[in-house]
């Protein structure tokens, strides 16, 4: 598709044009070329791509095991594993086609000062945003610490704000109380995005062993097990964020189109795909296809017609005094 | 990476062709799986839906690849969720598999006398790279099989004998036998005909009565369990041989994307965490026991 082409599919996100509303998650696709592998699988399906979470030094990651089955989803702590900034940019983002898609740097650390100068170094690349990420929940500094306190949560956006002109997308966390407040702050200190969710912290035990089955002991829960919850928090997060005009990548858990247009509705402006892929690696044809469908059946010009088309049901008042 | 990776693996929903049952929950499983088949190498392995119930694949190895065919051939025991919904399925149905993946076995000209280590169901590696081996001018291998549950063929007296180990060990696999390659199988179950012991026992046995020269001309490849293979670096490392292992860990993408498998491997530049599912299986054994 040309910059010419009018499709149904093609959004306009923070000035950047997604060819389709998908974008694959960091920390699911490497740094951008590893499902390439597989034959039928073409990084253009995508309207973006995430690349996986980048510190300042590179990062050797966690102990096995890393990822485990769980009802409907998956558990992970891959702890960041990363060869540094420079080796990414220097390395690894030359050998990236950006004329099959836009790229997206995932910058995680430890200090405010990390944040900023990774952001500092992404921001002297081709890269086409940086997303940021306070909501790992599998290091123990920065990462989630982070994410969960909101006035945290937006000194780091103003670090990274100070070290970038390109598109800045906090990732916000589901494990905090108030995360409309979080979005809030956010954008005050200068986020331009939003990315929710990440993960939401679990465990699985062997009951054998009577240890956890991830070698860090907890993870990142993700998949379908996570949806309603990621639902409701891109819901929650558009009522702050519609005013402003600033745009939600809605994820967690999404398999289908139909999970898909649930996060548009919920007022996401483009849709992650991540432990889906890891099923279906073809899974972003099917998506797409299903979103046209869907735009053909209720005569819509454009999947940004979709966008916060929720409408709620009336309030009523209670039955009986309980529930 | 280089796009010379692009296009290497293959989404196919496979049809099963056979899927039979053995004693200790083990069994064999046909699937016509064409592009996979003609591309399969020792120690290449597929990454299955067992049930379309499951968020995840499961990584089973590639036993043989008939390529004319187009059928790949998979031996697996059942040990959780996924391997058990998967003895549900029946021939005639489909299953979406990735394939092949992994960074082979990799033979070495200068190593004519390879020794093949399988232990339960690490054993379909070591029959590929058998089959492979089968009829090269030149090569002798051995294999030798260790299990604890029953061997899932038949098993019967070597036609091969191996004069320099214990003449009660004669066991077989009939397959291996055709193809003129010996083999022996290893047990402490008692099994008729089966070295009791550890295969690292019989291994040794066989070792310790090479000639230098013969020595110099081992290679060892090895597949099983994780005491086997660091039982198998030991000995590999006592008697100064190069040895390969295949490894297994947990996966989620099975392609490199989520660096879920990841293992500790000794590189040049000091310990690194390596990909079991692209870097690997299969890696030097003291590159991972060290
Ligand atoms: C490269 C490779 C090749 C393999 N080849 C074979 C083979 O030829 N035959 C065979 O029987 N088995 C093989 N295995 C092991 C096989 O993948 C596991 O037995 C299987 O995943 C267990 O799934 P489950 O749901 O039945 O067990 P559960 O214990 O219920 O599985 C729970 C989770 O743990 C993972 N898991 C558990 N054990 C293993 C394991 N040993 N390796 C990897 N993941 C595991 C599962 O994938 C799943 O995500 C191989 C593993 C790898 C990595
Ligand atoms: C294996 C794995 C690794 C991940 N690594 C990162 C990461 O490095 N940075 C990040 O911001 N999110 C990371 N995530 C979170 C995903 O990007 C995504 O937000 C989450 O998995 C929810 O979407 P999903 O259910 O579609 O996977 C990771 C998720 C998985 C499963
Ligand atoms: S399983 Fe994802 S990188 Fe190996």
């Amino acid at each position: 598709m040309t910059e010419s082409t009018p499709s149904p599919l093609a959004v306009e996100f923070c000035g950047l044009r997604f060819d389709t509303p998908i974008v694959l998650l960091s920390g699911c696709v490497g740094f951008g070329e590893e499902y390439t592998r597989i034959k039928g699988f073409s990084n253009r399906d995508a309207g973006a791509v995430c690349l996986k979470g980048t510190t300042l030094d590179p990062r050797l990651g966690n102990p096995p095991h890393r990822v485990c089955e769980t009802p409907a989803g998956m558990l992970n702590a891959i702890g960041l594993q990363n060869p540094g900034v420079d080796t990414v940019v220097g390395e690894i983002l030359p050998q990236l086609d950006f004329g099959e898609t836009r790229f997206i740097a995932n910058v995680s650390g430890s200090t405010l000062e990390e944040y900023h100068e990774v952001t500092r170094r992404f921001d002297d690349s081709p890269i086409d945003a940086i997303e940021i990420n306070i909501s790992c929940p599998n290091v123990k500094e920065g990462g989630v610490a982070f994410g969960n306190d909101p006035a945290m949560s937006a000194r780091v956006v103003e670090a990274c704000r100070r070290a970038t002109e390109k598109p800045l997308i906090t990732k916000l966390s589901p494990n905090q109380t108030d995360i409309a407040a979080n979005a809030r702050g956010c954008i005050e200190a200068g986020s331009d995005a939003f990315s929710v969710i990440n993960t939401l912290m679990g465990m699985a035990i062997d009951i054998e062993s009577r240890s956890p089955l991830i070698g860090n002991n907890q993870g990142g829960l993700s998949g379908p097990a996570i949806k309603p919850v990621a639902l409701l928090k891109v819901h929650q997060v558009y009522q702050v964020c519609r005013d402003h005009g600033i745009p939600i990548i809605g994820q967690g858990g999404i398999t289908t189109a139909e999970d898909a247009l649930e996060f548009l509705i919920a007022g996401a402006s483009a849709v992650g795909v991540g432990t889906a892929l890891f099923y279906d690696p073809l899974i972003c044809r099917k998506i797409n296809t299903g979103i046209l469908d869907y735009l053909e059946r209720h005569g819509l010009a454009t999947v940004e017609q979709v966008t916060g088309s929720l409408r709620l049901n009336a309030p009523s008042k209670p039955r009986c005094g309980c529930y | 990476m280089t796009p010379s990776h692009r296009d290497t693996l293959f989404l196919e929903e496979a049809v099963i062709t056979l899927h039979d049952a053995f004693e200790g929950d083990q069994y064999v499983l046909h699937l016509k799986a064409p592009e996979c088949a003609r591309r399969a190498r020792p120690g290449s392995f597929v990454h299955l839906q067992c049930d379309p119930l499951l968020p995840m694949r499961r990584p089973i190895s590639i036993m043989r690849a008939q390529r004319e065919q187009g059928i790949i051939e998979l031996l697996y025991k059942v040990v959780g969720h996924g391997t058990s919904l998967l003895t549900q399925r029946k021939a005639g149905e489909r299953l979406s598999l990735i394939g092949p993946i992994g960074h082979p076995f990799t033979l070495h000209a200068e190593r004519p006398r390879p020794l093949l280590i399988g232990g339960g169901v690490g054993m379909p590696p070591m029959i590929f790279l058998a089959d492979h081996l089968r009829g090269q001018k030149g090569v002798q291998p051995l294999v030798l099989l260790g299990s604890e549950a029953p061997f899932p063929f038949q098993a019967r007296p070597s036609q091969i004998l191996l004069p320099t180990l214990p003449a009660e060990a004669i066991a077989c696999m009939p397959l291996l036998d055709d193809w003129d390659i010996p083999s022996r199988l290893v047990s402490q179950q008692g099994y008729p005909g089966c070295y009791e012991g550890y295969v690292t026992d019989l291994a040794r046995l066989w070792l310790d009565a090479l000639d230098g020269d013969t020595l110099a001309g081992v290679e060892i490849f090895a597949c099983g369990p994780h005491p086997m293979l660091e039982a198998v670096a030991r000995l590999a490392a006592d008697f100064n041989l190069p040895c390969q292992v295949s490894l297994e860990e947990f996966m989620a993408c099975g392609v490199g994307g989520c660096a879920g498998c990841a293992v500790e491997v000794l590189t040049d530049a000091g310990p690194a965490m390596k990909r079991v599912c692209v870097d690997g299986p299969v890696f030097d054994a003291n590159r991972v026991f060290f």
